[in-house]
């Protein structure tokens, strides 16, 4: 796809600005600093030499060193009064600090104090630069692990290194497993580690809540092939279908659980489609949004959910029909 | 005829023309001097360019301000505010750029992307060289996408401006139109949620950005409302935040729920001995008591009714009536099969 012409634009600014503040860069460090081609830093070098003030003569333009540019050096030698570099806008700042923020106060588990400092002095001065105006966003993440699994994982991701772990998986079903750790997913709710499992002898998403137990081994992890995407839950199409009817209050499902479609209804209540992999994380879902769900099909899926929450009911046995308070006691029986 | 100008040089030319002339210049000026107008093929082509133009280095961030000239009328002219455009002084090390380009990549909403994107250019070319993003290798924080609401809304917070948005009730499911003073967006739950005075109900209120349904639409000037009283955002966002931590007493089968037994934390003092209470008794023979920390008695209720029969709740009565109420409601969803 195209790039968007605001996207070179600021590009091409921030190429005077950085190249006014050094005595030369070559092509190749351009690139690398502005992730861009070669090819394109080329490009860029190439417009901003024919641009300039009206009238658009030689001594209008902006201008290079062209024996050095030879050499593949590009040094500035007219600028047109555009070195300064360009502010941030406002939702520019407060997005990278309503961000910052958020890996301040959520990822401390998963950073040492190094990397802790770096991200505080970050925050630091990019506050300082577009000053208090991030109050209107307010975002958070959520580790979710205990403090020894945070930091077992954090140090074999940065020294690459295997791990030892305990997990349970959504059929609460208890595994050991050898694990080379690729990404740790954090978001608002909680984290995923992306990594190849050698029991599977291939690519999974643990659940970071789930892990009971995480040791650094002494062994080095070995390089996986991983989509760049990877880290996003996305069940196959070999997983059976199962369309949920829920009430407008569930639109929270539609939102947390990868759907493959959502249909709206005329009075306000919606159907998603979803593939489910795992019988176990489904009946948790459908028990979890009981309060909204309408319908389940099909009725085999329902059924099984129906009579696992019978079974839960008559394990509660007295408990169950007591009213909301009549447990409520002072001191014991 | 010669090849259109690219509209990223065309920009660049119109940003260099603007930030070196002596005051003003008017749209005629533009058209007549500024490489790349002139491809314009009618009047009209050239003021849909203009505009365009115009807006796209409002959104860079940069400050184009109009100038009429009082002795002339209508007659318009632009200016850059150069005292408004530069980056204040800010000298990034290369982990720094690199921990700012994690922060970059956390938002997974297109339009915050590219604005995140587009302020690490800006941050670069101030930069010590490019960022070393090995200090966060393996690292990767999101935060979902607000949907299309989301950076309309921002604006209007950022701007202090009205909107009207069209909202879906949770309580009531009735569909209503809201004027709103934004003031601030809060992720919560894995759902965006904006709190605001609601100026039908003269009240602050919270608003799932889900449940907007359409477009929103601004009214009225910049500035309209004083920012918020941190008091009154406290009190709206009460509803979303967690409360005092709590304990709860589970009673859980052997070898069942491990991922709730590892938080598993001592008895609270003074707690009852629930083996003693003759009703709760029975229901405790072959479970394990464990105790656990939670903030939110829904959220809890939502992660043990997961567990179905492995795991009862004892107390407090309230987490255990939310996880009753859900069993009831699914022990609904298929008549119950009678063997025979």
């Amino acid at each position: 796809m195209a790039e968007r012409a605001s996207d070179r634009v600021v590009r091409l600014l921030g190429m005077i600005a950085f190249l006014d503040r050094h005595e030369g860069a070559s092509v190749d460090e351009l690139a690398r600093l502005f992730g861009v081609s070669n090819q394109q830093v080329m490009a860029d070098v190439d417009t901003l030499w024919v641009s300039g003030t009206p009238g658009y003569l030689p001594y209008d333009l902006i201008d290079f060193d062209f024996s050095s540019y030879q050499r593949g050096v590009v040094r500035l030698t007219e600028s047109r009064g555009m070195t300064r570099p360009l502010r941030l806008s406002a939702r520019e700042g407060v997005a990278l600090v309503a961000a910052l923020r958020a890996l301040d106060a959520g990822l401390g588990g998963a950073l040492d104090d190094e990397r802790a400092q770096v991200v505080r002095s970050a925050l630091a001065k990019l506050t300082a630069a577009v000053g208090d105006a991030a109050g209107t966003v307010d975002v958070s993440l959520t580790l979710a692990a205990a403090p020894a699994v945070a930091s077992a994982l954090a140090t074999a991701l940065r020294e690459g290194r295997r791990l030892h772990v305990r997990y349970v998986n959504a059929a609460d079903v208890a595994s050991e497993r050898e694990v080379d750790p690729i990404r740790l997913v954090t978001d608002t709710d909680r984290s995923y580690l992306l990594g190849w499992c050698h029991a599977v002898e291939g690519e999974r998403l643990f659940r970071v809540d789930r892990i009971l137990s995480a040791r650094v081994l002494d062994v080095p992890a070995e390089q996986h092939p991983v989509p760049p995407g990877g880290g996003e839950f996305v069940p196959g199409d070999d997983g059976a279908l199962v369309t949920l009817h829920l009430t407008s209050h569930g639109r929270w499902v539609a939102e947390s659980t990868p759907v493959q479609e959502v249909r709206n209804l005329p009075d306000g209540s919606f159907e998603i489609d979803l593939r489910i992999v795992s019988p176990a994380w489904l009946r948790h879902l459908v028990l979890q949004a009981a309060d909204d769900v309408l319908d389940v099909r099909p009725v085999s899926v329902a059924a099984d959910v129906a009579q696992v929450a019978r079974a839960a009911l008559a394990a509660y046995g007295p408990l169950a029909d007591l009213p909301a308070d009549a447990l409520v006691q002072d001191g014991g029986a | 005829m010669p090849s259109p100008i690219d509209p990223a040089e065309r920009l660049l030319n119109l940003l260099i023309a603007l930030v070196n002339s002596r005051g003003r210049m008017t749209k005629e000026q533009v058209r007549a001097s500024v490489a790349g107008y002139a491809d314009a093929p009618s009047d009209d082509a050239f003021e849909r360019m203009f505009e365009r133009d115009k807006d796209t280095l409002r959104e860079l961030g940069i400050p184009l301000v109009t100038v009429t000239d009082a002795g002339h009328g209508d007659d318009i002219g632009y200016r850059i505010d150069l005292e408004a455009y530069a980056l204040p002084p800010i000298d990034l090390t290369a982990a720094e750029l690199g921990v700012l380009t994690l922060a970059a990549q956390t938002w997974q909403d297109r339009t915050m992307r590219g604005d995140t994107s587009r302020a690490l250019t800006k941050l670069r070319a101030v930069g010590q060289g490019p960022g070393a993003t090995d200090l966060v290798a393996g690292l990767a924080p999101r935060v979902r996408s607000g949907g299309s609401v989301f950076a309309p809304l921002l604006d209007a917070a950022q701007a202090r401006q009205v909107v009207r948005l069209t909202y879906r009730a949770a309580s009531t499911g009735e569909v209503r139109e809201r004027r709103v003073e934004p003031w601030q967006l809060v992720a919560r739950r894995g759902g965006w949620v904006l709190v605001g005075w609601d100026q039908d109900r003269q009240a602050p209120r919270s608003f799932r950005l889900s449940r907007i349904e359409g477009s929103v639409r601004v009214t009225g000037e910049p500035g309209a409302f004083p920012p918020p009283d941190p008091d009154l955002v406290d009190r709206a966002l009460a509803a979303w935040r967690a409360g005092p931590s709590r304990v709860a007493t589970l009673a859980v089968l052997p070898e069942r729920a491990e991922a709730t037994r590892v938080r598993a934390v001592d008895a609270p003092a003074g707690a009852v001995d629930w083996s003693a209470d003759p009703q709760v008794a029975p229901v405790l023979v072959g479970r394990d008591i464990v105790h656990v920390e939670y903030r939110n008695a829904w959220e809890l209720a939502e992660e043990l009714v997961g567990y179905g029969d492995a795991v009862l709740v004892i107390d407090p009565p309230e987490v255990r009536g939310h996880v009753l109420s859900l069993l009831r409601r699914a022990a609904e969803l298929a008549p119950e099969v009678t063997r025979g």
